[in-house]
């Protein structure tokens, strides 16, 4: 392409690419986890169904067999049911007449007989109902095999129509998922032709997900953070550490764009495996780029159930508009089922179930600062910030603490980003810890050689 | 002795899916509404005045559905509500005697106008937070006030604006009186209820819960206040700005003396006393505040005299509710309903005893 | 230009006056341009970038209130017939705001007083005030009968002073029971709480005091104080002159005791951070209380002074005051009384002068005005950000 046409083309055509590209990952990972949960309902459906045709079916065939003293289970079952319903009743009736007496002190013992002659009749009755004297087998003989054969026609039917259904959801689904995979061929060829055209714009080391340079933040005369220089290895637990005051909470805001850095820059390798530079992005889109973060004074929806503080922090999967959910569209109702069911592995990947339903007044802060954390994996998260997460927690906590953020890093390949205090969870789990203090850094390293190094030392763990 | 079988069950549970709908709750209430405008059709005597004020209560709700959503939800205060209604009664009555469209043109109209209005006051809350906004657009519904006191061309000033109804639809020979205009305000508030649980269950209204909740927090999970806060008041200005059209066709008149700070202030009750996030509760405040004043009040010779005291039983509503139930007056209505179920139980379990004799 | 004689009634409404659209636009011009300048200059000026900003906001405001004294005094110039000199007309226009400004003054304060104590937007002011009034007017009915041979000035001091001490009664009984002892103590719920108690007063009054029509008459009806002010002859009604005093003498005093009683510095402690000042043995239940009953003074103050310019005492008589005062906590930023003074000056002079150039649209002008200043500077003219910690 020409070189002039290319520079304008490229900065228009990369993005709308990237979009189109993303979009298609969405759909096709959504529509892939739809089809489960469709599959199942319409199993359900067809369950559901499929009892009570049988139910209808022997009810069907009661008179025949009752006419023919054929003993099936269900004539057996339904005998029992109603020689329940006489006994039951008469029991009532029973304790009626002798709460009367007892009430007005009369004799019940006449009532009582009389009440103990008519049961009999009735069970007399009923007997007589349901095994008759004269059987006819015949006509017995020709229903069964007429309604047998309807049954299982209808059952042959509800069964192929499940299976036709499920069928159908999956070819569809496959077709809507092959549809979608062959225009991302397309567009990723294209993005990938594009993007070779254009020089990587920000460069970053190949196992970085985050690469902070030059950090600064300066709040008028005070230098919070001043030239602070760190790289974060993808799949690694990152401790950060330091005094009261180092600067690591403003750290990790600038990281997350609450505070806007004086200087530095900040390059994040996002969720698509792409470079981005941090200094320009929004605070809301933080999450779009895959980085979550905890709050050290708990922050849930004190309004919402815990299943729907979760659902918040999928907002940005949502695809449905504003008119979507005034209407409650399809669209709506499908995504609320898949994030539903997320959330709910989640939970259960954590141990929540139980609180599933419960509103977060009340709760432990324990299980509060777990639920911040489940809230953050959501998001499909890259990078995972947690702002002391050890804070009020005693000795037994912080070590489940530990195993949970052990395990979030293996089961949802997610890097975490570590502010604490702890030294013995910091210590005990991070792969490389760094020191800062006065907001700038001390030193960095593996836990053993942070521990060993006399500055840190001087500054923070006590001094020899 | 209740029936277990699985046709039992099914049928059983049919019926509570009915009845434990969202939405069902909203269709009793519109026709317990309908039901008094059909006992007039039908004939029986029912004051001119009992229906008028249940009339305006379905319309007010409908304005306090929308605020509802703004303090309730989003957790923003604005008293500009009554220039909005105003403006809404103005938009109609100058489309249909001057431009002479129809009613369905000014509702589009008035919601592309309310957008852009709450879009503004909108992008103010953003520079604005909390009590100062609600001074600032008490600022702004003082002025709308003045606005339509000296825009005589449009408003017609203090004499007000009268409403021809044989210009309001000019395609179908409807008959457009009272009557079917209190139909048309129930079944539009019927539609608003279910629309308003809709975006409050939604992610949306999670949305603005989170925003209210903390700021932050929300931002970190992708939820951008500029846009919330904007939504917020946009759904807001249309729901007001709806309710001044239905007003206007019920009502046929507008006069600038109605949407004043009072007003406002009276929907903020009907809001705080009934309960600010729940569409029940809303119904119950709207009641209280001005379905009472109007239908019942208003009728006894004590506060004809002294209409003052209306004014200060809604007073005293507001400061009492918040100061023991803040949560609004539903709350409360839900504890003595669950109260009342406990009790009902207790005394289902002593008649029993009472027929049935103890176990021995 | 905008119509030949400038009299009350001789004006034609904005409606029907299209000349001057050409002038709007070219002052809004101007405005941006000096905007503009202002901002490469200053900033430069000023390292410190939030202090640039607050000095280009006051600098501009400056600006436009004298050009817009210069406009409407050459449009004077034009309009007037030749009795009168635009200089004179104006001046005297600008001083006829002196009532005004006292009463706007005394409003403000106790509004600025009551929400640095107890972090309250207190709606319910100007109906607290209107009590007091009410009260006042009661007691010159009862005493002007009884005691005939007492000045009209010490008859109204007298009212003033009963009117004064039943609002302050009524304020502290407003924080102290009401306020105390509810469950939501957010102040979006001791708002709410204000705005029930407007309900409750404006309903209470009536039935209370009855429908009979309360005057209070002015201060003095002594001949108007003449002097002269860069040549104009300027007249001041003595009633006016007494608010003047009055007003200077009250908020000099509340500042004095800000500044020097023990107090004060628990006002201002609790103004901070009312948890740590509790904390360090300021009693903020006393002070709350207090500024809640000052406040009251200071606005049944106003309203009594108010009274003679609108003949009776009604229930709504304080409202446009209380929204200007608002307009003027706003304007002038609620986190200092130094600001909401200076506002409460420039409110009523903008709103005449307007009054003079678009009659009718003069409030909704200079609302937009006070709106467009805050949206830029959302702490007010005077105001300082506070950082908040995430």
């Amino acid at each position: 392409m020409v070189p002039i046409i290319e520079k304008l083309v490229l900065p228009v055509a990369i993005p709308i690419y990237e979009r189109l590209v993303n979009s298609l990952k969405t759909r096709i990972s959504f529509n892939q986890e739809l089809l489960p949960i469709k599959i199942e309902n319409l199993e359900k459906n067809a369950e559901k169904k499929l009892k009570f045709l049988k139910l209808k079916h022997q009810e069907k065939l009661l008179p025949y067999e009752i006419k023919a003293g054929v003993e099936s289970e269900y004539l057996q079952e339904k005998y029992q049911f109603e020689l329940a319903k006489i006994e039951d009743k008469y029991y009532w009736k029973n304790r009626i007449v002798k709460a009367r007496a007892a009430r007005k002190g009369i004799d019940a013992n006449q009532d009582l007989e009389m009440l103990e002659k008519s049961k009999q009749n009735e069970l007399a009755g009923l007997k007589a109902f349901y095994y008759p004297k004269d059987k006819d087998i015949k006509s017995y003989e020709e229903a069964k095999e007429v309604l047998d054969n309807e049954y299982r026609e209808k059952v042959a039917q509800i069964n192929q129509k499940l299976v036709q259904d499920i069928e159908k959801n999956q070819t569809l689904t496959q077709n809507k998922i092959e549809k979608y995979k062959k225009s991302l061929k397309i567009f990723e060829k294209r993005l990938a032709i594009y993007t070779a055209k254009k020089k990587a714009k920000y460069q970053i080391d190949d196992n970085t997900v985050l690469s902070i340079e030059g950090l600064s933040m300066y709040f008028g005369g005070l230098k919070a953070v001043d030239d602070l220089s760190f790289d974060v290895k993808e799949g690694e637990i990152f401790g950060l550490i330091g005094p009261n005051g180092a600067g690591k909470t403003t750290v990790f805001n600038c990281i997350t764009r609450f505070y806007k850095p004086t200087m530095g820059e900040m390059y994040f390798k996002n969720a698509y495996d792409e470079v981005v530079f941090l200094n320009n992005k929004k605070v809301h889109n933080i999450i779009k780029e895959g980085i979550v973060r905890t709050f050290q004074n708990v922050e849930v929806v004190w309004e919402l159930n815990i299943i729907d503080n979760l659902l918040v922090a999928a907002h940005t999967l949502y695809r449905s508009s504003f008119f979507g959910h005034m209407f409650n569209s399809k669209l709506l109702r499908q995504e609320e089922r898949v994030m539903r069911k997320k959330a709910e592995k989640i939970l259960e990947d954590l141990g929540l179930s139980a609180y599933k339903f419960a509103y977060p007044l009340g709760l432990p802060y324990g299980i509060l600062k777990k639920i911040e954390l489940a809230r953050t994996l959501m998001a499909n998260p890259k990078l995972i910030i947690l702002d002391e997460p050890a804070a009020g927690l005693n000795e037994a906590e912080t070590k489940d603490l530990a195993e949970v953020i052990k395990k979030i890093r293996s089961e949802y390949e997610a890097t975490i980003f570590l502010v604490e205090h702890d030294m013995g969870l910091v210590m005990s789990i991070c792969d490389t810890v760094c020191a800062i203090s006065f907001g700038k850094k001390l030193a960095m390293g593996t836990p053993k050689e942070i521990q060993n190094n006399k500055t840190v030392q001087q500054a923070y763990l006590g001094g020899e | 002795m209740i029936c277990k079988t699985e046709v039992c069950t099914d049928r059983r549970n049919k019926l509570k899916a009915i009845t434990h709908h969202p939405y069902f709750g909203f269709f009793v209430i519109t026709l317990l509404m309908l039901f008094v405008q059909f006992l007039r059709v039908v004939g029986v005597d029912i004051p001119n005045t009992l229906i008028r004020s249940f009339g305006i209560t379905m319309i007010y709700i409908i304005v306090a559905l929308g605020f509802s959503i703004l303090l309730g939800y989003a957790g923003l205060a604005s008293l500009g509500t009554a220039g909005f209604v105003g403006i809404g009664t103005y938009v109609l009555g100058y489309f249909t005697k001057n431009l002479e469209l129809s009613i369905f043109l000014a509702i589009a109209v008035s919601i592309a106008g309310a957008i852009i209005l709450g879009g503004i006051v909108g992008f103010i809350s953003l520079r604005i937070e909390g009590m100062y906004l609600a001074i600032i657009t008490l600022g702004l519904s003082e002025i709308l006030n003045e606005v339509f006191k000296n825009a005589v061309n449009i408003t017609n000033g203090t004499n007000g604006l009268g409403l021809d109804y044989s210009l309001v639809i000019f395609s179908k020979p409807i008959i457009v009186n009272h009557n079917t205009i209190f139909v048309f305000a129930a079944v539009v508030m019927f539609i608003m209820m279910i629309l308003t649980l809709n975006i409050i269950k939604s992610p949306t209204g999670r949305a603005f819960l989170a925003m209210r909740n903390s700021t932050s927090a929300a931002q970190a999970m992708g939820v951008s206040i500029l846009k919330y806060r904007l939504m917020a008041f946009i759904v807001s200005t249309v729901y007001a700005l709806l309710g001044g059209i239905i007003y206007m066709s019920y009502i046929s008149f507008s006069i600038p003396t109605t949407w004043n700070l009072a007003f406002s202030l009276n929907i903020l009750a009907a809001v705080i006393v009934g309960g600010s996030q729940s569409i029940y509760g809303i119904v119950l405040g709207t009641f209280m505040i001005f379905g009472l004043n109007l239908g019942i009040f208003q009728q006894i010779p004590l506060f004809q005299e002294n209409p003052a005291i209306s004014v200060i039983f809604n007073g005293l509503l507001i400061v009492l509710v918040i100061m023991f139930y803040p949560g609004g007056l539903i709350r409360l209505v839900n504890k003595t309903y669950l109260k009342l179920k406990v009790f009902s139980k207790k005394l289902y379990q002593k008649w029993r005893v009472y027929r049935y004799g103890t176990d021995n | 230009m905008f119509g030949q004689q400038i009299s009350s009634n001789g004006v034609e409404q904005m409606f029907d006056t299209k000349g001057y659209w050409n002038d709007v636009f070219l002052f809004v011009l101007a405005l941006a341009v000096i905007f503009i300048l202002l901002k490469i200059f200053v900033f430069k000026l000023f390292k410190n970038r939030d202090r640039a900003q607050s000095i280009t906001i006051n600098i501009m405001v400056a600006l436009g209130i004298i050009f817009l004294i210069y406009r409407v005094y050459v449009m004077l110039d034009q309009g007037l017939p030749e009795v009168i000199s635009a200089q004179d007309f104006l001046f005297r226009n600008i001083f006829n705001q002196t009532l005004q400004i006292s009463v706007l003054a005394l409003a403000t304060t106790g509004i600025v007083l009551i929400f640095k104590t107890s972090t309250t937007t207190n709606f319910a002011q100007g109906m607290i005030a209107t009590f007091g009034a009410f009260v006042a007017a009661k007691i010159i009915q009862r005493f002007a009968a009884a005691y005939p041979e007492m000045t009209v000035l010490n008859s109204v001091l007298l009212a003033m002073a009963g009117g004064a001490i039943v609002a302050f009664v009524l304020g502290m009984f407003i924080d102290v029971v009401i306020i105390r002892n509810s469950k939501d103590k957010t102040p979006v719920g001791k708002q709410m709480i204000t705005m029930g108690l407007v309900l409750i007063l404006s309903g209470a009054m009536p039935v209370i005091f009855g429908k009979v029509a309360l005057p209070i008459q002015k201060m003095s009806y002594d001949p108007n104080i003449e002097f002269n002010f860069l040549g104009s002859p300027i007249s001041i009604t003595v009633h006016a002159y007494y608010t003047f005093l009055i007003t200077v003498g009250l908020i000099a005093i509340l500042f004095a005791a800000l500044r020097f009683t023990k107090w004060g510095l628990g006002v201002r402690a609790t103004a901070s951070n009312e948890v740590v000042a509790g904390m360090m043995g300021v009693n903020t239940r006393i002070i709350t209380a207090m500024s809640w009953a000052i406040a009251g003074l200071l606005g049944a103050v106003a309203a009594v002074v108010l009274t003679p310019n609108i003949t009776n005492v009604s229930v709504a008589m304080m409202t446009p005051t209380q929204v200007n005062a608002f307009m003027a906590a706003i304007l002038g930023s609620f986190s200092s009384f130094a600001g909401p003074l200076v506002a409460s000056a420039i409110i009523p002079i903008l709103t005449s002068l307007f009054s003079l150039v678009v009659p009718l649209w003069q409030n909704a002008i200079v609302y937009l005005v006070i709106l467009a200043i805050v949206l830029v500077k959302p702490v007010g003219l005077f105001g300082k950000k506070v950082a908040k910690k995430v």
